[in-house]
């Protein structure tokens, strides 16, 4: 058997999804993913534990951070 | 009063099904094998989303009038309707990939072209499938990206057009569009065409898998109910 290479470049992409709409989103992982088309696949895949009404992905760089643990 | 069941519906209900259950256990046989442990998951997702497919496309068979399912299916491989690139195990990531962006994705268009039709089962009934294969494409369309040109792609774009029939000139423009890239020069000898299996291609299921199918695979690893009345 001939293995396909594995994608030359990943990102990184946080998922969020909610169970009910009065919810908040709250985080439930994060995947690895070379595109958003198949980062939203592996989101899908990989957190289907409940019957989620909303489900979003977040590239990790896009993430800005505000406070961080350990700063004043 | 529903409306009369356009005729042949039946018998591309059932060949969905066939392929759908085929390539559930075709995706199943992957789930530990992919080139990435995230591409495992959602092999094992896809998998149970397509035979569960099937199960829905074989429950409306007895609400469109004819059931064309027939006591062969017990003893004839051949008796399936799938199309040939289901017929063994797939040895290599990129036929994954192919059925994956391509077969499926032409089960999908005639899932939409069934949804959109007149038969009020297949209206209702079938709608939810194309929210999950959403994610199957996105999963295909972008693993195809991958991969680039390969035979197996050529093969699977020949047997969808096969598949999609000489008349399905409307639903290959948009398995195109769908995918976002020309059809291929493909060569299809529809005098070979078998209106019933939807394919040229002869052949059939392997054994291994034939036998899964009835189930008798499973009752191989089961209790026997003469072991079952010894254990008391």
């Amino acid at each position: 058997m001939t293995m396909t290479r594995v994608h030359r470049k990943v990102r990184e992409y946080d998922v969020f999804a909610r169970k009910a709409r009065v919810d908040p989103l709250r985080h439930v992982g994060r995947v690895v993913a070379p595109d958003d088309d198949l980062a939203q696949a592996y989101a899908r895949a990989t957190y289907d534990e409940e019957r989620w009404v909303e489900m979003v992905i977040v590239p990790r760089e896009a993430v800005i951070t505000v406070t961080a643990p350990g700063e004043e | 009063m529903s409306k009369p069941v356009p005729g042949g519906v039946s018998d591309i209900v059932l060949s969905l099904a066939d392929c759908k259950q085929l390539l559930g256990l075709r995706y199943a046989e992957w789930c530990s094998a992919t080139p990435t442990l995230e591409a495992d998951i959602a092999a094992a997702a896809m998998g149970l989303d397509d035979l569960g497919h099937s199960r829905v496309l074989a429950g409306c068979l007895s609400e469109l009038g004819s059931d064309p399912r027939g006591p062969e299916r017990e003893t004839e491989p051949g008796a399936y309707r799938n199309v040939a690139f289901l017929d063994q195990p797939w040895t290599e990531w990129n036929q994954f990939v192919a059925a994956n962006a391509i077969l499926d994705t032409a089960f999908t268009v005639m899932i939409e072209s069934l949804v959109e039709g007149p038969v009020e089962v297949l209206r209702t009934r079938l709608r939810k499938m194309l929210a999950e294969e959403r994610y199957h494409f996105l999963h295909g369309r972008s693993w195809l990206n991958e991969i680039g040109p390969d035979p197996s792609v050529d093969q699977a774009w020949t047997e969808a057009v096969e598949w999609l029939g000489p008349e399905g000139g409307e639903l290959r423009k948009r398995l195109a569009a769908k995918l976002e890239r020309p059809e291929p020069k493909l060569s299809v000898d529809w005098s070979r065409w078998d209106p019933i299996r939807r394919r040229s291609r002869p052949g059939a299921i392997d054994g291994h898998t034939f036998d899964m199918l009835r189930g008798l695979e499973e009752r191989r690893y089961g209790v026997t109910r003469a072991e079952a009345t010894a254990g008391g």
